[in-house]
């Protein structure tokens, strides 16, 4: 795709693309929806905003701390500001975002763009990886990661909707229209069980890697083992209830992020089990926290982090072998 | 010394200059009323230095040398340039005024208090638990304060967001004005440049930022820690029209500076630098980094101080002898809520 071309909206499956179209929409409808952009529209999924909407998106240069900060002041004249650039840079604006907009709680939405992973070869200093360490512990803040367009679309317009500060983090990459069913909708706050074949296991998952879990669940009913899969677009707040039904009902869970296993997901579901003394194995498919990500192509950057659904598949019978030793 | 004197019932010395502080005031010094602004000005920014010791004294906390050097920018401001009500604080016409060097907040919680938006008793309480006066400000939770912060150079950004939005709503709205005062030291920040950067770039002429250029930051002199002259070539530079004043604490010069500045619209945001000296009027204070961060140490410290700012401004300006001692004798240094449960000892800066 070259740069600043719209792509053609009932083709393309790119997150970053389809958030671009999904954003004009709730700006067509709501007068006081803009965007902020940070010199990475093209890339972000902001410049099909841009094409729809040129009056309302406002360019600030290549400064972090300042599209936060800006957005924050637009928030405050009563607009529905989404300041997005790469997800990595949240680490420039974090501050701004936690006593400008958190602390102040105002009606701004960021959008985190280039999620983990998936950077285009960007290399080490683009991957985002680490940055839900600090982003789920900021109070008033939500955080929402959706896993297909549908949920990202929904989650969007549930943002648009719902007074207060949101993160989203968005994908780069292709993904499903819908990984959950026909008619699902997206409730803030709430996780999904996506399949329920048994109870040999548990998979918990969010974002982009609800598609890899499901791969890895049909191929562990070929061997036999009967998977429960809960997918939690929302990360904060974080729904313990569904978390603590699944605990009760399997004898071991894996979790999957597309993020480090320290901060994040892992982190969470951990905290959340060991508060009531759930004695079950949990082990986390995700990236090292001790690492710099090095520059390769997604696929070699999941092997190496053994993200993809065979290596699930090896986890999950690791993880039973631990529950069966206990 | 007992006395019958009510020291935080200002209304026999002092009231706000305009009756209504919706609409926007013209007075120029051949207006009849000029003088009289003038005196009013001084007797509040009098005030706000008092009130400050008051409750940086009760709470064993604040930031004098910032707060003492701001005092006649915010009596003009408050006294005579914002529109604004305290009986509505979010009114949607109001212009905007954003206190950038948050922990100066002593000065605005004072000035805040005498124009009505809540209690004058509520400033002894200023920074204890379950009070509504944070150490740094909490717009949520405080009335009349636009935005939370206390960490340095984010709100000229919001500044500009917000200045840009008023301008997107037409105008109306356009014409409300957006002032942000800035820290010489918060020049240090980067971020304060990115903001001064947009506002340029978008022409924002409602919008003035404010630099009290005190010359002294928390822990050093500026020149010396990290010097950002010659800022007004900077400020010009970055596409700002930039006014400079002679002397930061003559209200004179400000009443005039801050007549002129709203009809400015010429597609160039505004920047003022004040020259002012950091810790104004309390002379262990003055130009001193000491008192960058920390309350007096005592009652009698404070009276000391409150004595001070008595004889150089308040005498003059009719506030009755009697008042220093009985503010001083008001002070209640506010415990903490809990017993020390475990002989923990922490010394002030």
């Amino acid at each position: 795709m070259a740069q600043f071309v719209i792509p053609d909206r009932e083709r393309t499956r790119q997150m970053r693309y389809r958030m671009g179209f999904a954003l004009a929409d709730l700006a067509d409808e709501n007068e006081d929806i803009v965007a902020l952009d940070a010199d990475l529209r093209s890339s972000t999924g902001l410049h099909i905003f841009d094409h729809f909407h040129p009056d309302k998106l406002v360019k600030t240069g290549i400064a972090e701390q300042n599209l936060v900060a800006m957005a924050a002041g637009l928030a405050q004249e009563g607009y529905i500001p989404f300041p997005c650039t790469f997800d990595a840079f949240c680490r420039r604006y974090m501050d701004q975002l936690y006593i400008t907009v958190a602390y102040s709680n105002l009606n701004v939405k960021v959008l985190g763009a280039y999620v983990g992973l998936f950077t285009g070869k960007a290399g080490a200093t683009h991957q985002s990886d680490k940055e839900l360490g600090l982003l789920l512990r900021i109070p008033n803040l939500r955080v929402v990661e959706p896993g297909c367009n549908l949920e990202m679309e929904q989650a969007l317009h549930c943002a648009a909707q719902t007074p207060g500060p949101f993160y989203l983090r968005i994908v780069r990459c292709e993904v499903e229209d819908n990984e959950l069913w026909d008619g699902y909708e997206f409730e803030l706050g709430r996780g999904v069980t996506v399949l329920d074949d048994g109870a040999d296991v548990g998979l918990v998952c969010t974002g982009y890697m609800v598609k890899t879990a499901r791969i890895a669940a049909q191929k562990l009913a070929r061997r036999g083992i009967k998977v429960r899969l809960d997918h939690h677009p929302t990360l904060k707040p974080f729904d313990r209830a569904l978390l603590y039904d699944l605990a009760e009902k399997v004898p071991a869970i894996v979790t999957l992020e597309n993020h480090c296993v320290s901060g994040g997901l892992y982190s969470l579901v951990a905290e959340a089990l060991a508060e009531v003394g759930a004695g079950l194995p949990v082990t986390a498919v995700g990236t090292d926290p001790e690492d710099f990500i090095h520059t390769g192509h997604v696929n070699d950057l999941l092997h190496h982090y053994r993200m993809t659904s065979e290596h699930v598949v090896e986890k999950v019978i690791q993880t039973l072998r631990l529950a069966g030793d206990s | 010394m007992t006395t019958t004197l009510d020291p935080l019932d200002f209304s026999s010395w002092w009231a706000p200059f305009r009756e209504d502080t919706r609409p926007r005031w013209d007075c120029l010094p051949h207006h009849e009323d000029y003088a009289d602004l003038l005196e009013n000005c001084e007797t509040l920014a009098y005030l706000i230095r008092s009130y400050t010791v008051y409750s940086m004294t009760c709470a064993a906390l604040g930031h004098p040398g910032g707060s003492f050097s701001e005092a006649e920018f915010l009596a003009v401001l408050y006294n005579y340039a914002l529109r604004f009500d305290p009986s509505e604080p979010r009114w949607p016409m109001r212009d905007v005024f954003y206190l950038s060097k948050c922990h100066a907040c002593p000065g605005l919680y004072a000035v805040l208090a005498m124009f009505g938006y809540f209690p004058m008793q509520d400033l002894s309480g200023y920074g204890s638990w379950e009070s509504h006066l944070e150490s740094h400000p909490d717009w949520n939770t405080t009335p009349g304060i636009e935005i939370s912060g206390g960490s340095l150079g984010q709100i000229p950004g919001v500044a500009v967001g917000r200045a840009l939005g008023m301008r997107r709503r037409g105008p109306e709205h356009y014409d409300r004005m957006v002032y942000v005062l800035i820290g010489d030291g918060e020049c240090n920040e980067g971020a304060v440049w990115e903001a001064f950067m947009a506002a340029g770039h978008y022409g924002l002429d409602n919008l003035v930022f404010v630099i009290d250029s005190n010359k002294v930051q928390a822990k050093g002199f500026v020149s010396r820690d990290m010097a950002i002259e010659p800022l007004a070539d900077k400020l010009g530079a970055f596409n700002l029209d930039v006014y400079e004043t002679r002397n930061g604490h003559d209200v004179g010069e400000l009443v005039d500076l801050f007549t002129v500045l709203p009809q400015q619209r010429r597609g160039r945001p505004l920047a003022v630098i004040l020259n002012t000296v950091k810790g104004k009027k309390v002379g262990q204070c003055q130009f001193n980094p000491n008192w960058h961060t920390s309350a007096p140490r005592s009652i009698e410290a404070a009276g000391e101080w409150l004595e001070e700012l008595w004889l150089t401004d308040g005498r003059r300006l009719g506030i009755p002898p009697e008042f220093p001692a009985a503010l001083t004798e008001a002070i209640d240094i506010v415990p903490p809520a809990h017993e020390n449960p475990d002989d923990i000892s922490e010394a002030q800066a």
